[in-house]
């Protein structure tokens, strides 16, 4: 004869008053960023206030000025080759900084730290910042832009190289060292074979993100579409800058599907 | 009757050693050639002057020696002041740019809404994503003015083109096992959402916003450069004083300062995605 056991059920799981303890902490937050006196004071009435004389303005964004193409189009030229050859500067400057900062391909830690530290530094300054500053050293034109992206890159390339290298299979390097080669000959030989689809992939993709950003870097100085940019809007032309937000468009859409497209068979 | 010599070591014949055909390789020639004639093409057109590539490695050395030998921390108060504007900036546009994406990716993932409203949402997303949000910023600020509220919501319009973004591809990408499980015990679709889908996505959600506020807070340091307030705004000043030394120490500011964060936020999305570590379970 069998009794029915009685139902037991388990216990609450332990810890959930944390998500709402995490909501308290974000609201607090957003209601001190958002409160005049500490924060960015968002109101309402400001934006209604403004909404009169600045209503015509964005409507002007809906009215594109094609008249104006033929003046984007040296300044668009610009960004692309600001954008290749920073790219191509960037992919070369990083192939062997990846292979240092990567562990399996550089055995040494202090000397892989250091490069690592510095690096992380550098990705921490915004294009923009660094543009900005350049230009003050250097001088107005495409010249501190294209030094402004390559920083840029190579933080990126390096970090996301050196990280996929890291992941790839020890065995082959071991077989090149088992074999009596010395690390150089192991990293070329080996370890460059294997980093190879990687590093083509995130230099199509810094390619993509360089695009985007010379369209502003002008903006500060640098060259590009940009210096158009920062003309148009100090006269209020917003029919000028749409044009010139739609022709960024195009070109952003058409680089990052063309280098999709190529990522994709790679990998 | 014939004697079997053994044939002399070295001379036997060995198979010829046949080497696998190599990999057809114009395709990757042909790429080659491109790219090569691609980057020739606009180093050799784009307007520099080279010959100044000479000395900017000495120009830049002695920058970065005015910058960094001695920065100057008289306006560190100032700067400090500026920075907490900027990661306010970042911190409001993250969470308007969460509150608005979250249901449109819902809308904008597959199961949930209609094939149009997924098609015309992913389009604004990649629509909204292709455009740096310093434009954004430009085209907004005539109506909100020169101020950081301007730079939030323009953080808060690429955001959503993000967080869409990434938000429905989690969706999308969670086990339909407990979604059918509710579904089947007679659940609607908000039920479906919150106990088939949310448990499941949430800590891919959570980690989404911490890292785009990440991304925000250095966005926000770039928005002050057209007056919108914070960090920005500060540097681009001293930059045209051409006071360096105040500027190395703004640099050093923006760089502690994202590196901190980047170190707490990605501890948190740690935390969240991976779980608690074995030594805080034994507690």
């Amino acid at each position: 004869m069998s009794t029915l056991a009685p139902l037991v059920l388990p216990p609450k799981p332990r810890g959930r008053w944390k998500p709402w303890l995490g909501l308290a902490v974000v609201l607090l937050i957003t209601a001190v960023t958002l409160s005049p006196q500490w924060g960015i004071a968002f109101s309402f009435e400001a934006i209604v206030k403004n909404w009169q004389n600045g209503a015509d303005k964005v409507l002007a964004l809906l009215q594109p000025d094609w008249s104006f193409f033929p003046r984007t189009i040296p300044p668009l030229v610009e960004t692309l080759q600001m954008a290749v050859i920073a790219t191509f500067v960037g992919a070369v400057v990083s192939l062997p900084l990846s292979l240092w900062a990567a562990r399996l391909t550089n055995p040494n830690r202090y000397t892989r730290g250091l490069l690592k530290t510095v690096l992380n530094a550098v990705r921490s300054i915004p294009d923009l910042l660094y543009a900005s500053v350049l230009v003050a050293m250097v001088g107005v034109g495409a010249l501190p832009g294209i030094i402004a992206l390559v920083l840029f890159n190579v933080g990126i390339i390096v970090k996301m190289v050196s990280e996929s290298i890291e992941v790839n299979d020890a065995g082959p390097l071991e077989a090149g060292r088992a074999a009596g080669g010395t690390q150089l000959q192991i990293n070329r030989a080996i370890a460059l074979t294997d980093a190879w689809p990687a590093f083509v992939n995130q230099t199509l993709y810094v390619l993509e993100l360089n695009v985007r950003a010379s369209t502003v870097l002008g903006l500060v100085g640098a060259g590009g579409l940009g210096l158009l940019i920062d003309a148009v809007r100090t006269f209020y032309r917003y029919d000028q800058l749409s044009l010139i937000i739609l022709e960024i468009l195009v070109v952003v859409v058409v680089i990052d599907t063309v280098s999709a497209s190529i990522r994709k068979r790679l990998v | 009757m014939t004697t079997l010599t053994p044939t002399p070591p070295g001379t036997r014949a060995r198979p010829a050693l046949v080497l696998p055909a190599k990999p057809s390789s114009w395709r990757r020639l042909t790429a080659t050639i491109v790219v090569t004639v691609i980057v020739i093409v606009a180093f050799w057109s784009v307007d520099i002057t080279w010959a100044r590539l000479g000395s900017l490695p000495g120009e830049i050395v002695r920058y970065l020696w005015l910058m960094f030998a001695a920065p100057n921390w008289d306006k560190i108060g100032e700067a400090l002041l500026q920075t907490w504007r900027s990661v306010e900036m970042a911190w409001v546009g993250t969470v308007i740019g969460l509150v608005i994406s979250l249901p449109l990716s819902f809308l904008a993932a597959r199961g949930f809404a209609p094939a149009p409203a997924r098609g015309v949402l992913r389009l604004l997303f990649s629509v909204i994503r292709a455009v740096p949000e310093i434009i954004i910023a430009i085209a907004i600020l005539s109506v909100t003015g020169l101020t950081p509220l301007t730079g939030a919501l323009a953080l808060a319009v690429n955001s959503v083109g993000t967080l869409g973004k990434w938000g429905y591809e989690a969706i999308e990408g969670v086990d339909p096992g407990p979604i059918e499980a509710v579904r089947a015990a007679g659940g609607s679709t908000p039920e479906v959402i919150r106990w088939g889908v949310w448990p499941q996505a949430m800590p891919d959600f959570v980690s989404f916003w911490l890292y785009r506020f990440e991304i925000n807070v250095r966005a926000s340091s770039i928005l002050g450069l057209i007056g919108v307030g914070g960090i920005g705004d500060m540097l681009t000043s001293y930059t045209q004083y051409r006071e360096w030394s105040t500027v190395g120490m703004l640099l050093l500011v923006v760089v502690v300062v994202t590196m901190s964060i980047d170190a707490v936020s990605g501890a948190l999305r740690r935390r969240i995605t991976e779980g608690a570590s074995v030594r805080e379970l034994d507690r």
